[in-house]
């Protein structure tokens, strides 16, 4: 009997999300080995070896404390503005060393934009906003098209076209953080961070959001860390899971890095038992 | 670390001893059908046949279970893989009572023609490893058990086996019992689907176990993993 036509790779992608093999095959954004942080000597996050590829979007997932934000915050030196804060291990983006001696941290966080939990827009006009980032590093180009590309990829533009010398702040809290995630696109980033950036939004926003981080992986990559386990399994091509181990005499909790692997097996059938209990929600 | 969820946990094991419950209807009806067939009693396979509504109730009401609970608690993981196997189970059991209908009813129509000693013999034996079958599954399920679970792969080649014995001695038989021996037949090849339902069952017991799916038989390939 003759077999019917059929495209036995996309069977295989819908059935099981997109393969290890699929996404290691793209281009590393970053490289990570042995990262350890440590605020004033105490260990946050230790052995993180993992790499983070183009046009995925990555979760990390975790308990609190597990230094999943202390992590996130490492790709464009965000650690740096604290006090006490080292870095140990190796960062490369794009296979250059992030923290090189040479490196310019304005020049990371232009690269690589971040959205924060609480929207943060300034108290300026929602063109002003979009505007603030490549008036400050002079891009070149109309600053009005600018400002359109960037709210039309953060899926703002139809509903705020028509007043845009309105004040940023009269938006609902779902627009101000896509105005936000537009202010990060407006200069042209690589990378997008975004910790826990639907956590203070209401459920339609939060799957506003959800449906722009589908939209704008096709340009950018997406590391994206969230309390919500579910908008990981939703969202995220590859997710990590770190956990939080305590001193046997209880003074000292670091973060460390369990299983690291496509969604879709952390999800169905994860290595590790500290997985399975996670995100069943079994222990918490 | 704190047990968290609770309820979501207690939902699981409810779905189970629904299962369960199904199970128990099904060894039941399959008792009584086999019974009823080698002793030709029309009146106990009336009851198998009404007692079908009883094993459709507990199947609706565990999908009815299954389909709440993937709406309201999202599992994911072996949780995910309990409700999937619990689904595909409940279906298996489900099929195994309507199995025993169609027996019931064979007997009924059957019940006046004259039949075979040997062939009842058999068909005893095939209800008793129909039992032990589904007991089996239920077990492996519940025990998360693979081993046990591909216990049922030589079972279910025992239970062929006297399929195979009915027909070649109906060809022994002769023209003569046609009409009771192709009823017969019908009723042997019920007897032997209740097995490859258990082994399907014990299929996603494995599948639970080690969260890999794959056929303990296929009629086309040598066993390997699917997927």
């Amino acid at each position: 009997m003759e077999s019917p036509q059929i495209d036995s790779a996309r069977i295989a992608q819908v059935s099981r999300g997109l393969g290890r093999a699929e996404i290691e095959r793209r281009e590393k954004v970053f490289t990570v080995t042995d990262l350890a942080v440590s605020y004033g000597g105490n260990p946050a996050l230790e052995d993180v070896t993992l790499d983070v590829h183009r046009n995925t979007v990555t979760a990390f997932i975790g308990p609190s404390g597990c230094g999943k934000s202390t992590f996130i915050r490492c790709f464009n030196r965000m650690n740096d503005l604290i006090p006490g804060a080292k870095v140990e291990g190796t960062v490369l983006y794009h296979g250059a060393d992030l923290y090189g001696r040479d490196v310019d941290p304005v020049d990371v966080r232009r690269r690589i934009g971040m959205v924060f939990q609480k929207p943060n827009p300034f108290p300026k006009s929602i063109y002003d906003n979009v505007a603030f980032g490549p008036r400050v590093l002079s891009l070149k180009g109309s600053l009005d098209e600018r400002v359109e590309k960037a709210l039309r990829d953060a899926a703002l533009w139809d509903e705020v076209k028509d007043r845009m010398k309105d004040g940023a702040l009269g938006l609902s809290g779902g627009q101000q953080q896509r105005l936000c995630i537009a202010r990060a696109l407006a200069v042209e980033p690589d990378v997008i961070l975004m910790d826990e950036p639907a956590s203070a939004l209401d459920p339609i926003s939060t799957t506003r959001i959800e449906d722009l981080m589908h939209e704008l992986k096709r340009d950018y990559s997406i590391v994206i860390v969230t309390h919500n386990m579910q908008q990981a399994a939703r969202v995220a091509d590859m997710t990590a899971f770190f956990s939080v181990v305590v001193a046997e005499d209880g003074s000292a909790r670091r973060g460390v890095l369990v299983e690291y692997d496509t969604t879709a097996k952390i999800f169905t059938t994860p290595s590790d038992k500290r997985t399975e209990d996670y995100v069943t929600g079994r222990f918490g | 670390m704190a047990q968290m969820r609770a309820t979501f946990q207690e939902e699981l094991r409810e779905l189970e001893e629904l299962l369960d419950a199904e199970a128990e209807l099904v060894l039941r009806s399959l008792r009584a059908a086999v019974e009823a067939l080698v002793t030709r009693d029309a009146e106990l396979a009336d009851e198998v046949i009404a007692f079908d509504d009883d094993i459709d109730d507990v199947y609706l009401r565990t999908h009815q279970a299954i389909e709440l609970l993937l709406a309201r608690q999202t599992p994911v993981a072996g949780d995910l893989r309990l409700v999937l196997a619990i689904l595909h189970s409940n279906l298996h059991l489900e099929r195994m009572g309507d199995l025993c209908t169609t027996i019931a009813k064979l007997t009924k129509l059957s019940a006046d023609l004259p039949s075979d000693e040997v062939l009842l013999g058999a068909f005893r034996e095939m209800g008793e490893r129909g039992q032990e079958m589904i007991r089996i599954a239920l077990e492996a399920l519940h025990g998360r058990d693979e081993e046990l679970a591909t216990s049922l792969i030589h079972l279910d080649e025992l239970i062929d086996r006297s399929n195979r014995r009915v027909v070649s001695r109906l060809l022994e038989l002769g023209p003569e019992n046609l009409e009771w021996g192709l009823r017969a037949i019908v009723a042997s090849r019920c007897l032997e689907r209740v097995g490859d339902h258990a082994v399907d069952i014990g299929e996603q017991a494995a599948f639970l176990a080690t969260g890999e799916f794959r056929e303990f038989t296929d009629a086309s390939h040598d066993p390997r993993p699917l997927g």
